[in-house]
C-alpha cells in the first residue's frame, strides 16, 4: 500500500474544488493495518456522491467487519482527471491515498444509467482494463450494484459481478467468498464462480447474454442460477441507520444528515421502477427512527435532518415521530425535512409539524393532468386531493409550491397535455383565491416536467418512449396552455431522456456503444454543460444499433427481454396484469393499506410488509 | 428582554490538507464542530435561524493559517479550557482550536477588529538563497505600485498602504521564507503570494513558491 499524497498534492493548486481530493472530513475511516482492502466509488464527482446513503451504509458496514477497509472514490473531475494522467498518477481511494488497482475489491454503484461513462473512465484512470474479460489475477475484482443492477447488460461487461437488490448483509457475504477465493489461491475464473453462488450476485461473463429470440442464460456447467434473485433486508430494524456518517467539507448535494425511516414503497406507481425493485414495504420503528436520528445529528454536527425513503409521510408512525423529533431539536437551529409529502390534509399536517412557524415550499407530484392518465398510472390521488390541499396550505401561508409532471406516459393524448395546463390554471386560482391579496404577488408556482422514460420490471417495460419530435410537439401543447403569470416552467432535458430510455432497457451490446463515447471524450454525461447527444448517435451509428428502435419501438409481451434472467421477485405476469389494468383504467390499491395484490415479492422472497404502526391510513 | 449570551472567541489552524478549503467550507466546518461539541449556541431570530457565528477575514484556497479567529455566541457560560477541548474533539484534524477565550459584547466583530495579518511565504530555491529573494521582493515593493487581475477584474495596490511593515526574507530548511504584514481593507487585501510571484517574475526567477500561511491577525495599534 503506497501512499500517493505527495504526488496527488501538487495538483491541487492548479484544480477546481480541491476539497473534493483531500479526505480529513469527521467521521472518514482509516484503518491503515487492515489485510483486506475495498475501494468504493460512486461514478460521479465529489459533490455528487459524497451523501449517497447507500455508499454511506456499505462504507460503515464494510469498516465494521474485521480485517477489512472500505474507503471513498469519487470520478475527479476533467481538469483532475487530465492533470492525474499527465503525471502518471492513478485513480486513488480518498483516505489512505492508495491505488485502486491495488485494493482487492472495486466495488461501484450505478445510480443512474448516464454514469455509465464514468465507470469507464474511473476503470481507465485505476489502470484496469475496461472489461472484465482482459483483467489479469493482479486486478482488484469490479462489483458493481446500485438501482441500475436491475437491468445491467449494458454495462454488464465492465464488472466481474453485480449484486442485485439490497448490500447490508450481501456485502459482507462477497467479502467472506473473496477472502475465502484468496486464500485458497483460486484463478480469477475460480473466484468469481465463488462469488457467483452468493445469492443475489450475478457474474455477467457466467452467461450468455439475451439474444432476439431467447433470454441470456447461464453458460453450460458454469453452476450460475438461472435466474438472480435480489437480495433484500427482511428487517429494516436490523441495521441501525448510520450514526457517524462522513461529514464533509464542501457543499454536496443532499448535504445532511439522512435517516431512512422505511423501504419499498407499494403505491404501485405504474411507471415507478423503484416502487416495484424496492418492494415490499419494511418500516422502522419510531424509537429507532428518534434514537438514529438524534444520534445522528450528535455526531455529525450537520443542521439539516431528512426522513428518506420514498413516501415518508405513509409511515404508519409519522406523526409521532415527527412529534418526537420537533420537541427534542427546539431552539437548536436544526430543520427536518421531509422528501416527499402524501397529497392530503395529513400531508399538510406533517409539512407544519416540521416547518416550526416558517413557510418554505412544499412540493407534490400529481404526475399527470388528467384523471384518466393518473388512473393509467395508478397515481391513486383526485383533483380534488390536490386542490383540497392547495387550498389550505396557501390558506395556512405556504407560498411556493413544486409540481412534477410527466409527458408521453402510455396513452397520453394532447387532451391530457393540456390538462396539465388547466389543472395548474386551477391551482393557481385557489391560491390566490385564499391568499390575502396583498400577499398574492408572492404566489410561485414550479412547474417541473420530465418526459417518461419507460424502466425494466415495471408494468410500462413493455411500451416505447416518445421520440424526440414527439416530446417537442406536447412540449409545444403544453407551453400553449400553461399560465405563464406566477408559473415557472422547467424541463427535464429530452435528449437526456431519451438517452435514458436507450440505457435502461439496452442489451448487452451497448458496451461497445458506452465504451466509443468514452474514448470520444465523453464522460459526466449527467452534467447538462458535458452533455453531447450527438457524440452517442455517432457511437450508435458506428456500432450499427438503432437507438430510437432501442427506445420508441413497443417491445410484446412474449419478447425476451435484456433483463429477464435478473428478478426483483415481482413476477413478469404480475407486471403484464397491471399494464393491463393501466390500459383498462383500473387502478390497483396499496397493499400496505389494503389488501394484498399478489405481486409476487413476498412470497418468493421468504419477507413481509412490516409496519411499525397498527396499520397505515 | 434577550437572553444574555456569551461571546466565546476560536482561534483556530487552517493547516495541511485543509488549506484546500474554502473560507465557507471553513466556516461550515467550524460550526457543525460547535454542535458536534454539544455546545450550547445561541440562534439568530428570523425565516431562517442559524447558529450565531461570525468569522475573521477570508483566507483563500490553498493558504494555510496558524491563528485564525472566529465569535460564537454561547448560551452557557462554560470555562474556556472545557469549551477548548470538547472543541478539539469534535474538530477535523487540520482546523483545529489552539485557544478560546470569552471577548466583550461591545468589542469590535472579528472582522473589523483585525486590520493587520502577518503571512510566510515558502519558497524553495535553495541555489539562489534569501539575498536574491530579498532584493527581487524589494524591487516590486520601491516601485510603489502592483497591479493584477483578480477573476477578470483588474486590481491596484498601493504597497506603501498595503505593506506597512516591510517584508523580510531568511533561510530555513534550505529555503527561503518571507515574513510579511498586509494591511487589509475594505478593498480586499494584497494576496502576499501574488506579491512574491510577481517578485519572481520580474527577477526571472522560477516559481518555486511551496507554502502560504497566515500566522497572525492582529488590530494596527497592537505593534509597539
Amino acid at each position: 500500500m503506497t501512499d500517493l499524497w505527495s504526488e496527488v498534492e501538487p495538483l491541487l493548486a492548479h484544480v477546481e474544488r480541491p476539497a473534493r481530493y483531500i479526505d480529513s472530513e469527521f467521521g472518514a475511516v482509516h484503518r491503515p493495518d487492515a489485510g483486506y482492502r475495498a475501494a468504493l466509488l460512486y461514478p460521479d464527482t465529489y459533490e455528487l456522491g459524497m451523501a449517497n446513503q447507500a455508499i454511506a451504509i456499505l462504507y460503515e458496514r464494510l469498516n465494521g467487519l474485521e480485517d477489512v477497509a472500505a474507503e471513498r472514490v469519487y470520478v475527479p473531475w476533467k481538469d483532475m482527471g487530465d492533470a492525474m494522467r499527465a503525471a502518471g498518477v492513478p485513480l486513488f481511494t480518498l483516505e489512505s491515498v492508495t491505488a485502486v488497482r491495488s485494493c482487492d475489491l472495486f466495488g461501484i454503484t450505478i445510480p443512474y444509467e448516464l454514469t455509465c461513462t464514468n465507470v469507464c473512465e474511473a476503470l481507465d484512470l485505476a489502470g484496469i482494463p475496461l472489461r472484465a474479460v482482459d483483467r489479469s489475477e493482479a486486478d482488484p475484482v469490479v462489483v458493481g450494484g446500485g438501482p441500475c443492477a436491475f437491468n445491467p447488460e449494458p454495462v454488464a461487461d465492465f464488472f466481474d459481478a453485480i449484486l442485485v437488490g439490497e448490500g447490508e448483509d450481501a456485502v459482507a457475504e462477497i467479502v467472506d467468498a473473496h477472502r475465502a477465493a484468496k486464500s485458497q489461491g483460486l484463478s480469477r475464473t475460480d473466484t468469481l464462480r465463488a462469488l457467483a453462488r452468493v445469492p443475489g450476485v450475478y457474474v455477467p461473463s457466467l452467461y450468455e447474454p439475451a439474444g432476439a429470440d431467447r433470454p441470456a442464460r447461464p453458460r453450460e456447467g458454469s453452476g450460475a442460477p438461472a435466474q438472480v434473485v435480489k437480495r433484500v433486508v427482511a428487517d429494516l430494524g436490523a441495521f441501525r441507520a448510520p450514526v457517524c456518517p462522513v461529514v464533509p467539507f464542501m457543499d454536496v448535494i443532499h448535504d445532511r444528515a439522512n435517516v431512512e425511516v422505511l423501504r419499498g414503497c407499494t403505491r404501485g406507481c405504474r411507471f415507478c421502477q423503484a416502487g416495484m425493485i424496492y418492494r415490499p414495504v419494511r418500516e422502522r420503528t419510531a424509537d429507532a427512527i428518534v434514537r438514529d436520528a438524534l444520534a445522528q445529528l450528535r455526531c455529525t454536527g450537520q443542521e439539516e435532518l431528512s426522513l428518506t425513503s420514498l413516501s415518508t409521510t405513509d409511515h404508519s408512525d409519522i406523526e409521532d415521530v415527527l412529534r418526537r423529533l420537533s420537541a427534542a431539536l427546539r431552539g437548536r437551529a436544526v430543520t427536518v425535512s421531509l422528501p416527499s409529502l402524501r397529497l392530503d390534509s395529513f400531508g399538510i399536517d406533517m409539512a407544519r409539524l416540521v416547518a416550526a412557524g416558517s413557510r418554505g415550499g412544499l412540493t407534490f407530484a400529481p404526475e399527470a393532468g388528467t384523471q384518466r392518465l393518473r388512473d393509467v398510472i395508478n397515481k391513486n390521488i383526485t383533483e380534488d386531493d390536490l386542490l383540497g390541499t392547495v387550498r389550505v396550505a396557501y390558506g395556512e401561508g405556504w407560498r411556493r409550491l413544486k409540481l412534477y409532471f410527466m409527458i408521453g406516459l402510455p396513452t397520453e393524448t394532447d387532451e391530457d397535455v393540456r390538462g396539465i395546463g388547466e389543472l395548474v390554471s386551477r391551482v393557481l386560482a385557489i391560491a390566490r383565491e385564499v391568499t390575502p391579496p396583498a400577499e398574492r404577488g408572492g404566489i410561485r408556482i414550479a412547474v417541473s416536467v420530465s418526459t417518461f422514460v419507460p424502466k425494466s420490471h415495471t408494468p410500462f417495460q413493455w411500451e416505447g418512449q416518445l421520440t424526440l419530435a414527439q416530446v417537442q410537439d406536447r412540449q409545444r401543447v403544453l407551453r400553449e396552455t400553461m399560465p405563464r403569470k406566477g408559473v415557472d416552467l422547467h424541463w427535464h432535458d429530452s435528449e437526456v431522456s431519451f438517452l435514458e430510455g436507450t440505457l435502461a432497457r439496452g442489451g448487452r451490446d451497448l458496451s461497445r456503444v458506452i465504451e466509443r463515447v468514452w474514448r470520444s471524450g465523453g464522460g459526466f454525461d449527467a452534467w447538462t454543460e458535458v452533455f453531447s447527444l450527438a457524440r452517442w448517435m455517432e457511437a450508435f451509428d458506428a456500432e450499427g444499433i438503432d437507438p430510437v428502435a432501442l427506445a420508441s419501438v413497443p417491445r410484446g409481451l412474449d419478447m425476451p427481454l435484456p433483463w429477464d434472467h435478473i428478478s426483483s421477485g415481482v413476477t413478469k405476469v404480475y407486471l403484464a396484469l397491471e399494464r393491463r389494468r393501466a390500459l383498462e383504467t383500473t387502478v390497483t390499491p396499496d397493499c400496505s393499506f389494503g389488501g394484498c395484490t399478489a405481486c409476487g415479492v413476498c412470497p418468493a422472497l421468504g419477507v413481509d410488509i412490516v409496519l411499525a404502526g397498527e396499520s397505515r391510513g | 428582554m434577550a437572553d444574555a449570551t456569551f461571546r466565546l472567541r476560536v482561534t483556530y489552524g487552517k493547516t495541511g490538507r485543509l488549506r484546500f478549503l474554502s473560507h465557507l467550507e471553513v466556516a461550515r466546518a467550524c460550526e457543525r464542530t460547535v454542535r458536534r461539541a454539544g455546545l450550547e449556541y445561541a440562534v439568530t431570530q428570523g425565516f431562517n435561524q442559524r447558529m450565531k457565528l461570525a468569522f475573521g477575514p477570508a483566507l483563500p484556497v490553498g493558504t494555510a493559517g496558524t491563528a485564525e479567529v472566529y465569535d460564537v455566541w454561547l448560551k452557557r457560560f462554560v470555562a474556556p479550557d472545557a469549551v477548548l477541548g470538547l472543541l478539539r474533539a469534535a474538530t477535523p484534524e487540520g482546523l483545529s482550536p489552539v485557544r478560546a477565550h470569552y471577548a466583550g459584547e461591545r468589542e469590535a466583530s472579528v472582522a473589523a477588529a483585525f486590520t493587520l495579518a502577518d503571512y510566510e511565504v515558502v519558497i524553495g530555491h535553495p541555489d539562489r538563497g534569501p539575498g536574491r529573494l530579498a532584493e527581487a521582493i524589494g524591487d516590486v515593493v520601491s516601485s510603489g505600485v502592483l497591479e493584477m487581475e483578480h477573476k477578470g477584474a483588474r486590481k491596484v495596490y498601493d504597497l506603501a498602504i498595503c505593506l506597512p511593515e516591510g517584508v523580510r526574507v531568511r533561510e530555513e530548511d534550505g529555503r527561503s521564507v518571507a515574513s510579511l504584514t498586509v494591511r487589509m481593507g475594505a478593498q480586499g487585501s494584497l494576496r502576499p503570494d501574488a506579491l512574491v510571484r510577481e517578485a519572481l517574475r520580474r527577477a526571472g526567477m522560477s516559481d518555486e513558491l511551496m507554502s502560504v500561511t497566515r500566522t497572525g491577525l492582529r488590530p494596527e495599534e497592537a505593534r509597539a
